[in-house]
């Protein structure tokens, strides 16, 4: 079957980069939007463009009904869910299969058995793949998770099985604390996911984040693409991610992404997928252990650095493998060359708890360098809103070496200005700058640990005399600088080009 | 110090022979400049600060930083709390963010309801 007319169920850099494949193989694309994105960049790249309804999420992004609409309404054959909101929702899932829409990513059914943490871990169990010790109550009451807790034994994760991205997690240290943790998992839990249930780990100590890229088709072929290190992380937030990572031995990589592979078939797995893993690191090579963590059945935020060292394009073959075609590569094909990190510009301000930001954004210049892909849904003179996530640039280093791929990401931050709105840049720089990533030793804990000390070093206590001056010297001639609307776009957009030349 | 505007916000700072790029941009008194980088704040380094607005002696304000949605209240008027106990909770970006107090206190007033939409800076909960 020929892919004529895609729609992108997301906003933001997800949005944009999908579309961009689109463009790429030839496809048209159907964006959606809410009210506070009518002018957003997903928006003005696509083809064309649906409103869904209203800012908060429920109404516009996560509205299952007005999304299969919007599909039908333009004529797509196909919904890319993107990452966040309705990607690992099986009902949205199923909502496509039923009305005859192809769901780029996994059957409902898998996506269901993943989805929920605590089937995933029964089912990695029977098929051999090392888990964390942990407990699953049936008593869902907060006595019932408290006596959990005990049962593993302190300190343990308190853990939502429908979640991802830190919400509905907490960490508890002592019994005193564990109460408050409970209810406070189970409130985030429900509103993000509509989904209370809890479940309780034991809390693996300093250990790092792996995780392994897999890909499989309709005709039984199961690849991985290699790992990718998340270990900097703040409340499990991932912040840095990169690959090769710096812990693996060829030994350990050999049995992990085996492991990831085994996973994948015993889900009955279709189309991009995660497999996480928690890696205890031990002082002699091979010794190290892993345990299985959670599987993704999306594509990841941090994808692009496996794209960067593998030389692939996973969302070309995510389109591919939608429609029944067979994997574009085999195992033997794929092969890791050279090193990529991935930063992730976030909207808040580090010095203030990481508060998300909100407002105009005044100006922002993206880096263009050889070797930098920068993956963002936000330009100069747009406004970042409330109501979603604060990721709204990945900036991508791509060289020949660790040390160079760190070198070159750091000057790439170091010429990227996003001024008006408060941002994690600064953060960003002294983190690779620190000894600790530097040698590669960094573990999940790291930033809880180090962030207060790395923030503080990242604020400026003076003005450089170069600034002083720039200051100093007498007022602009235009006083505010920043526009609003989208008739000055800048001609770093290579979009704006692009979209003018086919349009 | 030679300083010369290129545009868009670019400014050339030359010095001793060297030279730096530094991008600007805001209203007067209130300019952002990002140098190297790192965010210098034209406001953060001025030679006067003015006292914040509502802050005078004794009383302590918990307000939104940012916009956001009042998910829960835990303190009522005229209850004692503790330095670092949660007095609201709210939620922004689909994240829950506890307020919590600065010093041991007393709940003065509370100035939102659960599920009110509320601005940045918003006095939320007096203390004193």
């Amino acid at each position: 079957m020929e892919l004529t007319r895609l729609l992108v169920a997301n906003r933001g850099e997800i949005a944009v980069r999908v579309i961009r494949a689109c463009r790429e193989l030839g496809i048209e694309s159907v964006a959606v939007y809410s009210d506070a994105d009518a002018r957003a960049q997903h928006v003005l790249v696509a083809d064309r463009a649906v409103r869904l309804g209203p800012p908060p999420p429920t109404e516009s992004y996560l509205s299952i009904p007005a999304v299969i609409e919007a599909a039908r309404a333009t004529g797509a054959q196909a919904v890319h869910p993107g990452y966040g909101f309705l990607s690992e929702n099986p009902a949205f899932a199923r909502a496509c299969e039923r009305t005859g829409l192809i769901f780029v990513g996994p059957p409902g059914d898998v996506m269901a058995r993943m989805g929920s943490k605590i089937d995933a871990r029964a089912l990695m169990q029977s098929a051999g793949v090392p888990i964390v010790p942990g407990d699953t109550p049936h008593d869902q009451s907060d006595e019932g998770i408290r006596r959990a807790a005990e049962r593993v034994g302190l300190p343990v994760l308190i853990k939502a099985s429908a979640g991802g991205g830190g919400k509905g997690m907490r960490r508890v240290q002592d019994a005193s604390a564990l109460l408050e943790a409970i209810q406070a998992a189970r409130r985030e839990a429900l509103a993000a996911f509509n989904d209370g249930t809890l479940y309780v780990e034991r809390l693996i100590d300093e250990p790092h984040h792996v995780e392994v890229q897999i890909m499989a088709d309709h005709h039984g072929a199961v690849v991985h693409l290699f790992e990718r290190e998340c270990s900097v992380q703040r409340r499990h937030q991932k912040v840095i991610e990169e690959t090769p990572s710096p812990l693996l031995t060829p030994t350990l990589r050999a049995q992990i992404t085996d492991a990831a592979v085994r996973a994948a078939r015993a889900a009955g797995y279709r189309n991009a997928g995660t497999i996480e893993f928690l890696v205890e690191p031990t002082a002699h090579d091979g010794d190290a252990r892993f345990y299985f963590l959670e599987m993704n059945t999306r594509l990841q935020v941090e994808h692009p650095i496996t794209e960067s060292v593998t030389g692939v394009d996973l969302v070309h073959a995510q389109l591919a493998v939608a429609v029944g075609r067979p994997l574009p590569w085999t195992q033997d094909a794929l092969t890791q060359r050279g090193h990529a990190i991935e930063a992730r510009v976030y909207a808040e301000s580090p010095a203030r708890g990481f508060v998300p930001q909100a407002g105009p954004l005044w100006l922002v210049r993206e880096p263009r360098l050889p070797g930098i892909r920068v993956d963002t849904g936000v330009a100069e003179g747009d406004q970042i809103s409330v109501h979603y996530d604060p990721l709204i640039a990945k900036v991508v280093a791509h060289a020949e070496t660790r040390v160079a791929a760190i070198e070159r990401l750091t000057h790439a931050l170091h010429a990227f200005p996003i001024l008006g709105i408060e941002t994690n840049v600064p953060l960003l720089v002294a983190i690779l700058g620190h000894s600790a990533f530097r040698e590669g030793r960094v573990d999940t804990g790291f930033l809880d640990r180090e962030g207060r000390a790395l923030v503080d070093a990242s604020v400026p206590t003076a003005l450089p005399d170069p600034v002083r001056a720039v200051f100093g010297a007498s007022a602009p001639s235009a006083p505010v600088t920043y526009r609003t609307g989208i008739s000055s776009r800048h001609d770093w957009d290579p979009w704006a080009t692009l979209r003018r030349g086919t349009a | 110090m030679k300083v010369e505007d290129l545009g868009s916000g670019v400014f050339r700072v030359s010095h001793e022979g060297r030279q730096d790029l530094i991008y600007v941009a805001g209203p007067t008194g209130r300019r952002w400049a990002f140098w190297c980088g790192q965010v210098f704040r034209e406001e953060s380094f001025a030679e006067a600060v003015a006292p914040r607005r509502g802050r005078h002696a004794g009383l302590q304000p918990v307000s939104a930083p940012m916009p956001s949605t009042v998910l829960k209240i835990l303190a009522q008027p005229g209850q004692r709390i503790a330095k670092g106990d949660a007095v609201v909770i709210v939620e922004a970006m689909k994240m829950e963010l506890p307020l919590r107090a600065s010093a041991d206190a007393t709940v003065r007033a509370v100035r939102c309801r659960e599920g009110e939409l509320v601005a940045a800076d918003v006095v939320l909960v007096e203390l004193e």
